[in-house]
């Protein structure tokens, strides 16, 4: 019970669930829209997401003391954009097929607001250890909505999971179709949504 | 120091870092990625003959087996002649890859390189030994926007263009074009094995890559017209 009550698993806890940065605060819509229609894709963008996440907030508070405050924004977003570059380049030469997926939504973590929003109202005023904390936690937040919309859209617009045909053929047999709905966009939204209706709810959050 | 060279001071060091730790990363992966890019190439234009499958991974050592099993690449001359693809000091030919099979030619691959609405597309196009019907197309680069004009990537578009006709019923040259919408809906009936279902909300793209591919395939012509005529002669000189 001890290891619950640190700070640190605070930091992590807090943006991992009561505060996640999709269901509640509605922070990085875009990529959990384009990049949700398989788990696999999912999965490549939550590990880049963390990379960058993590990386950033770790690199901005050991630094915290010394940049600059008037161009701190920049130079958040500079280290924020060399960690993409890398990750882009990395996966290009070990992923290829996936980072053709991925097309241009892994150059746009660097626009993920969480990301800066982290290093700028985290990372500069902490040290290392929780900013490091913060940063996992609001990537097990993201990554953990990108992949339950993932499953659940790539279950009922493919039929699939992971690739793997799992929707026994009696199903189409009987009559099941895959839902194509699932694979567009607003499908997302309207999980997106239906969760974030569920989790205020049993976080018993008012009405604002 | 003042605040201001002390931000200066840092913007410049920060940048330095930061531009060589990018470099030597790009630098590092360049060959692993060149490698990616090539084996990528390969696999397209054994994509457009269907010597591969979409819904299979392969790697990288099946892919140029296969390829340098099948494939060969020789240039078109603009009497339709094919030749040797390298031939220095006389006039310049045109790409063309030949699918062999059983020392006879299966199928001639045409590289597309076409501009589109926001950057250059490539692609293959594959016709039949008749000269005259699409075995398969491929898009291995494009610039559209996602979602839109993007969807050319998608398999359901490439497939649309399988047994298309290049050629009307009386042998005139007509290209393949993208329809505004679907087919049955929007071509007369005539029409439509010359038409391929386009995108919704990717006119402008559809247009663009209609126009492309008819002025390279007209620029084939000659070497069609032989196919189609069955005059066409194996090149000796192979390799």
């Amino acid at each position: 019970m001890k290891l619950i009550r640190t700070k640190a698993f605070k930091t992590f806890a807090g943006p991992a669930w009561t505060n996640n940065p999709i269901n509640m605060q509605m922070l990085g819509i875009c990529s959990a829209l384009a990049v949700t229609i398989q788990l696999n894709t999912a999965i490549v963008m939550t590990l880049a997401m963390t990379f960058v996440i993590t990386m950033s907030s770790l690199i901005v508070s050991l630094m915290r003391k010394i940049i600059p405050d008037n161009i701190r924004i920049i130079v958040e977003l500079a280290i924020i954009a060399s960690l993409v570059v890398l990750t882009d380049e990395f996966l290009r030469a070990y992923y290829y097929e996936m980072s053709r997926m991925l097309s241009i939504f892994v150059g746009l973590i660097i626009t993920n607001c969480i990301i800066l929003g982290r290093t700028e109202g985290f990372a500069m005023g902490n040290p290392p250890h929780l900013a490091v904390m913060d940063g996992l936690g609001n990537a097990a937040g993201y990554g953990s909505v990108l992949i339950f919309v993932a499953f659940v859209r790539e279950l009922f617009g493919s039929g699939s999971v992971l690739g793997y045909t799992v929707i026994p053929e009696f199903f189409y047999n009987a009559g099941y179709e895959d839902m194509g709905f699932m694979l567009l966009a607003p499908a997302a939204f309207i999980i997106i949504g239906l969760m974030a209706w569920v989790q205020k709810y049993l976080a018993g959050v008012d009405e604002e | 120091m003042s605040d201001m060279t002390k931000s200066i001071v840092f913007a410049v060091a920060m940048c330095v870092v930061l531009g060589l730790l990018l470099t030597g990363a790009a630098t590092a992966l360049q060959p692993l990625q060149e490698k990616n890019v090539e084996n990528d190439r390969r696999k397209n234009i054994l994509l457009a003959v269907d010597l591969v499958s979409r819904d299979r991974q392969y790697t990288h050592e099946e892919i140029s087996d296969l390829y340098e099993e099948k494939i060969e690449i020789f240039g078109a001359t603009q009497t339709g002649e094919i030749v040797p693809e390298v031939r220095p000091d006389e006039e310049p030919v045109l790409p063309i890859y030949l699918y062999i099979e059983d020392d006879a030619i299966n199928a001639y691959i045409v590289p597309i390189d076409t501009q589109g609405v926001w950057g250059e597309i490539s692609g293959y196009l594959a016709i039949d030994a008749d000269g005259s019907t699409v075995r398969g197309f491929t898009i291995t680069r494009h610039s559209e926007t996602p979602g839109l004009g993007g969807e050319i990537e998608r398999q359901w578009f490439q497939e649309n263009f399988e047994g298309k006709k290049i050629v009307d019923r009386h042998g005139t040259f007509v290209s393949v074009r993208v329809a505004r919408g679907d087919v049955e809906r929007q071509v007369p009936e005539e029409d439509r094995p010359h038409y391929v279902d386009g995108i919704s909300g990717a006119t402008l793209t559809g247009r663009k890559l209609t126009e492309g591919l008819e002025q390279i395939l007209y620029r084939y012509e000659p070497v069609s017209i032989k196919f189609r005529d069955n005059r066409i002669q194996m090149p000796d000189d192979r390799g």
